[in-house]
């Protein structure tokens, strides 16, 4: 069973909605312009993003004056581009699945290897081919860095990234044995990558190499199947695994739809994954314009960084100067959301556990600083109520009614349905 | 053994006294709900337990482990055949005066491999998994008091987790208190005041709760100075906020620490070298600290990590994922010395040592003999430990 279309045009809370979920919120203009619109069209249209970048951005990593320096700059540059970028929902993509194929500039530090890991992220954020995205992943410096298969080789394998292959990124656990995490490992020996190894050389370009002196090429089974595998062989069965379309679809919903998802809508995302092999731009355009969606208010916690993006979006994208929007990326970081660090490989958990006594305080003052501090950004139209909070009357409402335009908006910034989408 | 409705009392009279006393009178107000005070360490990310409790007399240890081996003579000598890694040093000084434990060869049944997995059974306390609550979120709400026990971090553990309410991170104490701007006051109850469903509501709740704890954590935080010197870094900071909390006699029965990084797949000896030092030096500044400040007595530190690693190394001068390791405790309540006994290295499963100590056992103790509390009701079952309190 797939998800049934939302069957009526966009009124002004579902575009609000839709747009919380897809491009981390928006002005009362952007909303405005999509009421009407049939959500089928909404959702091709956010989906039809190429890799075009937001001109001016002041932060490039390769002028950092060491590694510590260079990744403050990647943070900034990503930060600069979800804010002011032309395609929100391809950074919300790209965010989600640094989420999933998780990497950590705890071990990877190399300015080009995070580079080229973002742009796969981009790249592939509404991939065409989940199994492609996959081996994309798998031959990146910087997985292979992160996750030690570059340390892999014949004879002494490390099987730190053939567990998490299974674990987190395709079938999720209780599909595989103890067994397939062997073999896989011995399947994947000699993938590895040249230059750019060390924290010395943190700008020296990186790629992968297969090394065929270091690689295992005796019979293994791996998921069922027996054969002389390679590394392709072990990622192809661990991406088309059935297994894999319930487990990935179940955290693109947790992405755009609950942050406790529904077991029988992810079902329905499963089948039209496996029904287009894999094809995530097809998941997504049906999931973005189901009734599902649109019937799902409130159910996700935005995440400090979607916090933060959110408030500046909604604001109208304010100009900040640098050093205030590096400033933002450690205060996502110190309510438990480093870009680029998720705290382990299996990523943020999410939902509630963004949500604690230090970082509802965080959250108060950011907000308090995006709208009362003394370098508060210009605000050059007030947003609605609508804008802030997805509703067009909030439970906020009387209690922002003698305030101020800065203050009513920072009401509604540290309201509850404001840290909602 | 003090009943739940006795607890729910005493924590009543330790929050009603401690607002706005003295400090030592406040201190002395929580001494006398029986305050006591665990502090747990959890060492992220999968802890090589033959690197640090090291089986220096053992041939098989070193046949293992080629490289990334404990040289026999850089070991730090407790028994005729264990000793430390040379990195907890500053620990000595804590096992010299029986006041170490380690518990050796700790695991559960059925052991997992899976870093999320196995932390979250050491979070619950529950190996089929079948529990979401933690077992210090457990023990909370034995209690009844949604603030005795706190993570000190940004992000909350599984373990604090509980199903009534969220128990509170602290990030550092120093910013943990509520400042609304000018005039906002009202506004903000009235926003509070609306009625909510769903998350909305969680949120609502959660808002109130933090406003609670900030002001109960400022009321008593103030008049802390450190009797000790910490050294750098963010763990050492935490402890010393942790000795804060206690000696603000807030009532906190639980605090939790974590220290990441021992997933040494790669490269181990200098990681986990580096590391072990941060512990030990972090905790031997935080007991010098307590003892400083008449606190000594009422504290346990109770470590712990979510596997230890395969016995032998892999092609990469580290090592994979294992099962059983070693936990630790420190205090003067504890029971100097080795409790168990160490894993048989020629006897392996699965390349692994085969545990023999269960890790409720070692919380049962922390919980009933430490903390009297009821730890059959806390860990739904009854489980024996080695007996590391004094």
């Amino acid at each position: 069973m797939t998800l049934t279309p939302l069957p009526r045009p966009l009124n002004a809370e579902d575009a609000a909605h839709f747009l919380r979920r897809t491009a981390f919120g928006a002005t009362d203009a952007q909303i405005r312009a999509l009421v009407g619109k049939n959500a089928r069209t909404a959702a091709r249209e956010a989906l039809a993003f190429d890799q075009t970048t937001a001109p001016g951005n002041p932060f490039d990593p390769m002028q950092g004056a060491g590694p510590g320096p260079t990744l403050q700059l990647t943070r900034g540059a990503w930060l600069f581009e979800l804010v002011y970028g032309p395609h929100p929902l391809r950074e919300k993509l790209a965010l989600t699945w640094s989420n999933h194929f998780v990497i950590g500039t705890d071990k990877v530090r190399n300015v080009h290897a995070l580079a080229g890991y973002l742009g796969l992220l981009r790249r592939h954020a509404a991939t065409a081919s989940f199994e492609r995205f996959t081996l994309e992943v798998a031959q990146s410096p910087a997985m292979l860095r992160y996750l030690d298969n570059d340390q892999n080789r014949r004879g002494k394998p490390n099987e730190n990234f053939s567990r998490e292959l299974l674990e987190l990124f395709t079938t999720g656990i209780g599909h595989y044995s103890e067994e397939d995490v062997h073999e896989g490992a011995r399947a994947l020996t000699g993938w590895t990558f040249e230059g750019g190894r060390g924290n010395q050389n943190y700008l020296e370009p990186s790629r992968f190499v297969f090394n065929e002196r270091q690689h295992d090429p005796g019979r293994k089974t791996y998921l069922g199947q027996s054969g002389e595998l390679r590394g392709e062989d072990i990622i192809r069965l661990a991406a088309t695994h059935p297994q894999t379309a319930t487990f990935v679809s179940r955290k693109l919903h947790r992405a755009f739809l609950a942050d406790t998802p529904d077991g029988a809508a992810v079902q329905g995302s499963a089948e039209t994954w496996r029904r287009t092999n894999g094809n995530v731009r097809a998941v997504l355009e049906e999931l973005l314009s189901s009734e599902a969606f649109y019937a799902s208010r409130a159910r996700i916690i935005r995440s400090p960084v979607e916090f933060v993006v959110g408030a500046l979006r909604t604001l109208g994208q304010p100009t900040m100067d640098a050093k205030a929007l590096l400033n933002l990326t450690q205060t996502a970081g110190r309510m438990g959301q480093v870009l680029l660090q998720p705290e382990n490989v299996k990523g943020w958990d999410g939902g509630r556990e963004w949500i604690n006594d230090t970082t509802l305080l965080l959250r108060l003052q950011l907000a308090a600083a995006l709208t009362l501090g003394s370098k508060a950004p210009p605000l050059t139209a007030t947003p609605s109520a609508l804008a802030l909070t997805g509703l067009e009357r909030p439970p906020s409402a009387a209690a922002a009614l003698k305030l101020n335009p800065q203050q009513a908006t920072y009401l509604h910034l540290i309201s509850p349905e404001f840290q909602l989408a | 053994m003090t009943n739940r409705r006795d607890f729910l009392k005493l924590s009543a009279l330790a929050a009603a006294a401690t607002t706005g006393m003295p400090g030592f009178l406040a201190r002395a107000a929580a001494q006398a709900g029986g305050s006591r005070t665990l502090v747990v360490i959890q060492l992220t990310g999968g802890n090589d337990g033959l690197n640090t409790l090291v089986p220096y007399s053992n041939g098989a240890y070193y046949a293992a482990r080629p490289t990334i081996a404990i040289p026999k003579k850089d070991v730090l000598t407790l028994t005729p055949d264990l000793g430390m890694h040379p990195a907890l040093r500053p620990l000595m000084g804590l096992w010299d005066g029986g006041r170490m434990a380690w518990m050796e060869n700790v695991g559960y049944p059925n052991p997992n491999r899976s870093h999320f997995a196995s932390m979250a059974i050491w979070h619950t306390a529950d190996p089929s998994q079948a529990q979401s609550d933690g077992w210090i979120g457990r023990l909370a709400e034995s209690i009844g008091d949604p603030f005795c026990a706190s993570n000190i971090g940004a992000a909350t553990p599984q373990a604090l987790r509980a199903s009534e309410f969220s128990l509170p991170s602290i990030d550092t104490v120093e910013q943990f208190q509520l400042k609304l701007p000018q005039g906002l006051g009202g506004a903000f109850g009235d926003m509070l005041d609306a009625a909510r469903s769903g998350e909305a509501a969680f949120l609502t709740q959660a808002t109130r709760q933090m406003m609670k704890n900030t002001a109960r954590v400022q009321g008593g935080a103030q008049r802390y100075r450190a009797g000790a010197t910490y050294p750098d870094g963010r763990f050492a900071a935490q402890l010393r906020d942790t000795a804060r909390l206690i000696a603000a006699g807030v009532g906190q029965r639980v605090l939790y620490v974590s220290l990441g990084g021992f997933d040494t797949h790669a490269g181990q000896r200098a990681d986990q070298d580096e590391l072990l030092g941060t512990l030990a030096s972090g905790l031997a500044a935080f007991h010098a600290d307590l003892e400083r400040q008449g606190l000594a007595e009422n504290v346990v530190v109770m470590g712990f990590s979510e596997f230890g690693r395969r016995v032998a190394e892999n092609g990469s001068a580290g090592t994979d994922h294992g099962k059983g390791s070693v936990m630790f405790a420190l205090g003067s309540g504890v029971r100097g010395g080795v409790h168990g006994s160490s894993p048989d290295l020629e006897d392996l499963s699965d390349g692994d040592i085969k545990y023999r100590q269960d890790f409720r056992g070692v919380y049962a103790e922390a919980l009933s003999g430490w903390l009297g509390l009821n730890a059959r009701e806390i860990l739904n079952g009854d489980f024996s430990g080695p007996g590391w309190l004094a």
